[in-house]
């Protein structure tokens, strides 16, 4: 009885504070809103996320609240000002998002993945590299490439990644003057004509899933194209792209040597797309310390997460980082968890858990669960 | 059943006491040391009853590591979670009953959204940490049997049964209803599950508790063994 009366009262006591905003639009968020929870359609999260890119403890998450709810912060709205202010004739900038373990970067990247849509960009977005070139289930699909001597093709990653970017953009793909600069050839029989549409090469990719790599190439460079003569705005978002750069991957080939990253098609494509020899574009990359084995997650700042060479790669690149709740977005987390009741019991349990959870807000959520 | 209800009455007085730190084995401190008081509501009870000033006099032994001041602490828990620990490896099980308690949130928050009268929403409990003490109080058994030798024949006799004991036999009861599962089910998924049960008064565990109760029901007329 005595815990039900505190629920009422933490209901209640929950309702006095602000913890949401109505603005459900990322493009109308500003400096009052930071700290506030925007709800994502259900909808529109299922097309921008539906086959990954928000985290599993995340979806787990969204599934108990019964809602997608996505804090504002600081370094998204840093992001969307920088993208309305910077002219977008000159050459693509790149944003690197750093921080520690658990802060939010894949949540900001999700954050500006709405902003994106909802302002017509064409997304190109990787959920997780490492799923591609760390994680080793134990029948992954591996082929030499058959374009390209030396080089290894993971063929149903391509095209689980392809179908990922029909799903994103289903809207956009519909308009026909994304069309195909010249002509692909694949085999003796099969070859894409110059001036088809790109959802035809996307739907090739996947009915074909041999040449699913070639594809991502083949679209990559279309993506410049067009993008470069102002027929769509291209917004790219790589979550954990150190991961490129790490010296060895996790991959084998038959003949058990180990892959490089450099060697895999995957990789040659989406570093062909962060250059910055083409414009109309916008390139948010993460850095971040899961993407890299244990050993090598002493630091989370760029120059040592994505080497010389990533470093180099990147280089200007405009660092944002992403850091733990500050004090008033811890309490309004707080009251947003006792809301959705995930969080119970006296007002000093917050007190005691901002102390022992550092203000991460990942250890934050995982604090709160068995309580 | 007046005897019940006495019994009953008793448990509650002496439950905080059953919980707190007994030791199997000799300690290296004398037995005129005190143990520690942790808890401020406790600290707060002594120098109202003017006894701190006696205490402060005595020698005390150490708290341990699990004994803190902190809102979440439950000796109950805690008991719950050295049953379950192996090899002192007490953090994997401090980790697992906690992945266990997150399990029953995540279940009792999913029904409180799918209950459609507010009246079934404040009839579910949501607290893992209440689910697990009615769980426990359920499935504390209420008599016992003892084997006692009578003219070379063993009797299964009912009696009566120690708070301590009773209390050991509900939580080792769970733990070995939870033990009992497929190998692709884990720990966390089955004891939640287990637990959740039990605080509603069905399941193995309390099927077992019964049991135990109709065999002492059934055995009652050798109730004298004990004193003949």
């Amino acid at each position: 009885m005595l815990s039900r009366n505190w629920r009422h009262l933490c209901r209640r006591y929950s309702q006095a504070v602000t913890f949401r905003t109505t603005e459900a639009s990322p493009s109308q968020h500003n400096e009052n809103q930071i700290g506030l929870f925007y709800t994502m359609e259900e909808a529109q999260c299922k097309q921008l996320f539906g086959s990954g890119g928000l985290p599993k403890s995340f979806m787990k998450q969204t599934k108990t609240f019964t809602e997608t709810a996505i804090m504002v912060r600081q370094p998204a709205l840093d992001l969307i000002n920088c993208i309305k202010a910077s002219d977008m004739n000159q050459p693509a900038i790149r944003y690197v998002l750093y921080g520690e373990k658990g802060v939010g970067k894949s949540l900001t990247i999700a954050h500006l993945l709405h902003y994106a849509h909802e302002n017509g960009y064409l997304i190109v977005h990787v959920p997780w590299v490492s799923e591609w070139l760390r994680r080793t289930p134990r029948h992954k699909e591996m082929a030499n490439s058959q374009s390209r001597e030396g080089f290894v093709d993971l063929p149903l990653d391509a095209a689980a990644w392809l179908l990922h970017f029909k799903n994103q953009n289903q809207a956009m793909l519909k308009n026909n003057e994304l069309k195909t600069s010249k002509e692909y050839v694949w085999s003796k029989r099969e070859m894409t004509e110059a001036g088809s549409s790109l959802a035809a090469l996307v739907e090739h990719g996947i009915n074909r899933v041999k040449y699913a790599c070639d594809v991502i190439d083949a679209l990559v460079n279309e993506i410049k194209i067009l993008s470069d003569s102002k027929v769509c705005k291209t917004f790219v978002a790589i979550d954990g792209f150190n991961s490129f750069f790490y010296p060895m991957t996790r991959l084998k080939t038959p003949t058990k040597k180990q892959v490089k990253p450099e060697e895999v098609t995957l990789t040659t494509s989406f570093l062909e797309i962060t250059k910055n020899d083409w414009s109309n574009g916008v390139i948010v990359v993460t850095a971040d310390q899961l993407a890299v084995p244990e050993e090598h997650q002493e630091s989370f700042l760029p120059r040592y997460l994505l080497f010389k060479k990533g470093f180099e790669h990147l280089d200007p690149f405009v660092p944002i980082e992403v850091e733990r709740y500050t004090d008033k977005e811890f309490l309004t987390c707080a009251n947003y968890y006792r809301d959705r009741l995930w969080l119970r019991g006296p007002t000093e349990i917050e007190t005691e858990l901002k102390f022992t959870s550092a203000c991460n807000p990942y250890n934050f959520m995982i604090q709160c669960a068995p309580l | 059943m007046s005897g019940n209800l006495r019994f009953l009455n008793k448990s509650i007085t002496q439950s905080l006491c059953v919980l707190s730190r007994g030791y199997a084995r000799r300690t290296s401190f004398p037995d005129y040391y005190q143990n520690p008081i942790f808890r401020k509501d406790e600290q707060s009870r002594l120098i109202e009853e003017g006894e701190l000033s006696r205490r402060a006099k005595l020698p005390v032994k150490p708290p341990t590591v699990y004994e803190s001041s902190s809102v979440y602490h439950d000796p109950l828990v805690n008991k719950v979670i050295n049953h379950v620990m192996e090899k002192g490896k007490k953090q994997l099980a401090r980790s697992l009953v906690e992945k266990a308690f997150e399990n029953i949130k995540r279940k009792q928050i999913e029904r409180y959204h799918l209950a459609s009268s507010p009246d079934e929403k404040a009839k579910i409990e949501l607290n893992p940490k209440d689910i697990l003490h009615k769980a426990v109080e359920n499935s504390k058994p209420l008599l016992q049997l003892t084997p006692i030798k009578r003219g070379g024949i063993t009797y299964q006799v009912p009696g009566p049964i120690t708070e301590r004991r009773s209390l050991f036999l509900a939580i080792k009861w769970l733990l070995e209803a939870t033990y009992e599962k497929e190998k692709q089910v884990h720990f966390p998924e089955q004891f939640a599950w287990e637990v959740l049960e039990a605080a509603n008064n069905t399941g193995k565990v309390i099927k077992r508790k019964q049991d135990l109760h109709r065999q002492c029901e059934a055995n009652r007329a050798y109730a004298h063994y004990r004193w003949q």
